[in-house]
Parts: structure tokens; sequence; C-alpha cells
């Protein structure tokens, strides 16, 4: 890391400098610029096929922008493969549920801590020793702080494929969390989830946000209005590739374009309270 | 596959105990017998013609381990794992004749010792080589950079080239007394039954212990979904080649071990059938499973053993039945697969977990 040193609140942990990001003639991004403060919830709304899953995948690594930076504390991460900005300290969860179907919950929790393990081949196939030590302090992590926090303790050596939906995106963060990210892509977590897991999703990205043990920056794209204005410090909205506003919920629910082009003249937002 | 339930009443009270192996004294017992049946049992109580086969199923297991970890956990569809059995052996073979070795290693018969693990450290960069496509390919377009490795490796590099070095023919043999390891001369069906006990129990332990560890769980995560893999930070090329090597070590392993047992070697042994062979054991024997691979190696050597009994009695009515022979064992094995892959898609290691969950939940099995 450049910079060197952890980031204070409030500084810019992650810039989008006019990002632009076109799949042959369809322009999904075209001229994006978002600023994320650490220790911020920043949410990206938009209507469907606004680009906010294409600007996930931008800045996770997943695609290239054609033009314009990603910088990650300051550093230029364009380049880097989505692992290596995974190293950095960057994760995300899935809009579509993209766990690993045939391993146990604990076993997908556990790959989350990928890399913060050091077993290598040789290591790993005599396992005594120094492999048995990290497993068990892995474990030991993964129950204490992140089983207990999301309440998984009863499913912990079922299949994944097996679980309800609800359970699988709560497993699903439980595995971006195990990396112990600084930020965190949080695409839809919401979405198909009923009223009672909706709330415990909520509570649960407002932990790891606010905890003093974790204080991780989320960037949340979300379509439940309901929760987005209740949990976000910030608010960037996207219409077609273009960016509309960016600003706290109160002034983004005011802007007269963004009811035009997402919320609608009716009072959506506030029929889930 | 999730893990096995516990019997009621059994609780792990601290991590290790909950990530060991022989969680029970109940499995410890179990598998004390197994090893003991291995080790004890088969060499000292079966008759020598069942050492044999019992040496064969041990064989086939190494190479499907390998294969087992590349389709069954990595994901990564291979049709050309006798070519890495074959540089194995070649290996081995060629160090132990050409090699100029020092009197007194010979003497203290380290040569083939040594020869195996370089074997294997070879077979493992061959087929590191072969696995650099998967970089960019997937599914049947690897299955078909994998039967390359095959064509190229055995028909054309050891069939035109290698087999000439030293004049001796399309054949190498092994004077008798050159397959030594410390005192003890490979010779009698015992010996190399023990030498192949020894290296599939290594393996096998290798290969366990790598899955419950950080690798493995990268190769895992691999197979059930690359693109969440590379976002958690896994090298996903890094880690599909990490496959290639320890797969193709462990087929290095079985390629230096096969030289025990036969003594002589050619291209002939590593057909491109043998690799189909390979497939086909882990099918039967259930995908995704270290138990698969033997299982499947058992069921495959023992249904073929049975098969040859059957036929020779028979043969005294029907002579031709001597004579067809060959295609008669390629039915087989082709309508066992099909068998299995309709009847039990999850093959035989399913069925072991399933009555081993049983028992652990019987008289409740609620």
């Amino acid at each position: 890391m450049v910079q060197g040193g952890a980031l204070k609140e409030g500084d810019t942990i992650l810039e989008l400098v006019d990002v632009h990001m076109h799949f042959g003639k369809v322009a999904a991004l075209s001229g994006v610029s978002l600023e994320v403060k650490k220790g911020e919830i920043h949410s990206i709304i938009g209507p469907n096929g606004a680009g906010k899953t294409v600007m996930m995948n931008c800045i996770n690594g997943l695609y290239r922008p054609q033009k314009g930076d990603i910088l990650y504390k300051g550093q230029r991460i364009n380049e880097l493969k989505p692992y290596q900005r995974a190293e950095l300290g960057l994760s995300r969860t899935f809009q579509k549920i993209e766990l690993f179907g045939g391993m146990t919950v604990l076993d997908n929790i556990r790959l989350g801590r990928h890399i913060q393990l050091r077993s290598g081949i040789v290591s790993g196939s005599i396992y005594v020793g120094k492999t048995r030590k990290e497993e068990l302090e892995c474990r030991k992590f993964l129950e204490e702080e992140i089983i207990d926090l999301l309440e998984i303790e009863d499913i912990r050596d079922k299949t994944v494929h097996m679980l309800p939906y609800g359970l699988q995106k709560r497993v699903e963060l439980g595995r971006a969390l195990a990396l112990q990210p600084e930020l965190l892509l949080l695409d839809e977590p919401l979405a198909g989830l009923n009223l009672e897991e909706v709330e415990d999703m909520a509570r649960f990205i407002l932990d790891i946000n606010e905890e003093e043990r974790w204080r991780v920056t989320c960037i949340l794209v979300e379509h439940d209005m309901g929760v987005v204005m209740d949990i976000s410090n910030r608010v960037f909205v996207l219409n077609f590739g273009n960016p509309i506003m960016d600003g706290p919920p109160a002034e983004v629910q005011k802007n007269p374009e963004v009811v035009k082009a997402y919320l609608g003249e009716e009072d959506l937002y506030s029929t889930r309270r | 596959m999730s893990s096995v339930w516990l019997p009621c009443g059994d609780y792990h009270e601290n991590y290790l105990k909950d990530q060991g192996w022989w969680q029970s004294s109940f499995i410890k017992v179990k598998m004390i017998l197994l090893l003991a049946v291995v080790f004890l049992g088969i060499p000292f109580l079966a008759p020598e013609y069942w050492i044999g086969v019992a040496t064969m199923v041990g064989y086939t297991s190494m190479g499907a381990l390998g294969v087992q970890l590349l389709i069954g956990y990595t994901g990564l569809v291979t049709l050309g794992h006798a070519a890495f059995i074959a540089v194995g052996a070649y290996t081995s073979t060629m160090m132990i004749l050409q090699f100029p070795w020092p009197q007194f290693m010979v003497d203290l018969g380290l040569a083939y010792p040594v020869s195996i693990l370089v074997a294997g450290i070879v077979a493992g960069l061959w087929s590191v080589l072969f696995g650099l496509p998967s970089a960019k390919v997937k599914g049947f377009y690897l299955i078909l950079t994998t039967m390359a490795a095959q064509f190229i490796t055995v028909d054309f590099i050891l069939t035109q080239y290698v087999s000439q070095i030293g004049g001796r023919g399309q054949a190498f043999s092994l004077p008798p007394g050159t397959i030594k390891i410390g005192p003890f001369v490979m010779e009698t069906e015992r010996e190399i039954y023990f030498l192949m006990a020894v290296l599939l129990t290594l393996i096998v332990i290798g290969l366990a212990n790598l899955l419950r560890s950080k690798p493995g769980r990268a190769w895992v995560a691999i197979r059930d979904n690359d693109i969440a893999a590379e976002a958690l930070g896994i090298n996903i090329v890094w880690y599909k080649l990490l496959a290639f090597f320890v797969a193709g070590f462990t087929a290095g392993i079985a390629g230096a071990f096969w030289v025990s047992n036969t003594a002589a070697l050619s291209p002939e042994h590593f057909p491109f059938f043998l690799s189909l062979w390979l497939v086909g054991v882990i099918l039967i024997g259930g995908v995704g499973s270290i138990h698969g691979a033997i299982f499947g190696s058992i069921f495959m050597v023992v249904i073929m053993e049975l098969l040859q009994m059957a036929v020779i009695p028979l043969a005294a009515y029907y002579p031709k039945l001597l004579v067809d022979f060959a295609y008669i064992k390629d039915a087989a094995f082709g309508l066992a697969i099909a068998g299995f892959v309709i009847y039990e898609p999850n093959g035989l290691a399913y069925r072991w977990w399933q009555i081993k969950n049983y028992f652990n939940l019987w008289p409740f099995s609620y």
C-alpha cells in the first residue's frame, strides 16, 4: 500500500475518476466519478440496467474500464486483478448468490480467509505443525467473530446449496467478512429476502460498519429505498450510465431529477416503514 | 457431501478435535483395523494371486487420486493422465538405467527411491506444462488440450525418441536387483505390495491434508465458482497449475511404482484407454471424494478379475471367448459406467456416506 499507515475516519478510501465502460456500442458507464470516505455506507441506486453492478465489477476488477482511474487509498488499481485487489482489503458479495455450492457453510467462510493463511502444498500436505496451528486460529476467529455475529451457528456444517435463500445471503456476507476487508461491496444484499430477513441483514450491515471491531466501509447497491435512505451516509444516483447526483439521503429524495428517473412521483421509499 | 453426522451423545469440546481425523473411538478402532488388514492381513494371509490383484488396485488408486484431484476437486476435466504416469515411469527407469550413480548409492539401495521422488517432480512439471491452457479454456476445450498431452507424450515423444535411447529397442527391461529400496530388493508380489501400500498411504494422507488446508479449499472453490473465488483473493491460474502439479506428482509416483511391478517398460503400458479408465474409475467411485477413487479402483479391478475367472471355465465351451476377452472387458467397463451414471451418479462413495450416517444416527434417524 502506497500511502502507508491506516486511513483516518473521513479520508477518501476509494475514488473513481471519470470512468468510462462500454460493451461494444453499449455505454454502461459514461464518465462516472465517485468518492467514498472511510467509515461510511455509500449507496448506489438507480433503475434496472443503470450500470450499478458494472460499477461494482469495475471496482472489484472483474471488468476493466476503458477510460478513467480507480484509486484505492490513493493507489491506482486499474491494472490489478481481482485477487490482487482482495489482498488490498477489498471484498464483495454478489447480486446472484455466488457461493461454493458443494462446500459446507464453515468451509465457505474459511475460504474467505484465504488471503490471511500462509500454507502451501508442502506444509499443507504435512499438516501437523504450521498448518494445524493456522487452521485452529482461523477457526477460532471465524467462530468468535463471524459465525457468532451472523447467528449461523446451527447451520455451520450444512452444505450450502441445501440452505434457504436468506441464509445463503447471510453466508455470503460472512464469507466476504472473513477476509477482514476495509472496503466491502454489497451488491443487492437484500434482494429476495422477506421482511424479517431484511431487518436482520440491515442490522448486520450497520453492525459491521459501526462496531469498533470491524469499522468496514460499505458500498451498497440496493433497490429497497426504505433501507437505503435509513442506513446510508451518502447516496449516489446512476441513470443509464450517467451519474445524476451524489449526496446525503435527504437531498437525494428531494432532487426532482432523481425522483423522475427512479423514485417516481409517489413516495415509494416510505412503503417499507 | 456434507460431513458425516456424529453419533448420538458424541460432542467435540475443542476445535482441534472437531477438525481432526478419527473423531470417535469407534472410528479409531475401525481405521486401525483397516490398516491392519492392508499392512498385515492381505500380504500375509491372501494367496499370492490376490496380492497381485491388490497391487493393481493400489496402482489404479494412485492414478485415480490424481484424476480425482483434477476432475473431482478442481473441476478440470482431464483425459491425458496416462501420459503423466508414463513420464514418471520413464523418468524412474531412465534414471536407474542411465544415470551414473555413485557406487555407495547403489549399494545402499537409494537409486530407486530417489528416482521415485524425481519421477514425481518431473511428471508434475510436465503436467503443469499441459495445464497451462487451463488458464484460458474450460470444459470441453480443456479435455482436448489434455488429450494432446496423451498423444504428444506417449505416442510421439516416448515412442519415437525416448524408447530409442540406449538402443534397446522399443521395450526397456530392468535387470533383476536394480529395483532396490535400502536392503530390500523388489522381487516377490509381497514386497511390491508393501511398496504400493506405503506409497498409497502417503499419497492419501498428503491429499487429505491438502484438502483440509488452504490449497484444497482454493481448488474446491475454483471448481464450484471461479468468479467468486477470484473476487475473494484466490489466484486462479496459480492454483489450477498447482492442482496440475500435484496430480502430475502422484501420477509420476504411480508410474515409478509401476516399474517395480513389471520390471519392464514400453509405451504400450500407457495407452489412451488407461486415461479413460481412470476417469471411469472416479465416476464409479464417486466424483469429489478420496474414498471414491479407492472404491472405484477396487470395484473396477476386482470386477475385471472376476470376469476373467468367469471366462476361463466358459472358454472350454466357447473358445472364442478367450480370444475376445479384451473386447468383453471394454464392454463391461462401458456398461459399468453407464449403469453408475444412471442409477448412482454420486458413486460408491455416496453409498458409503449413507451407510455411515445410517449407523451414526441409529436408532433415531430423524
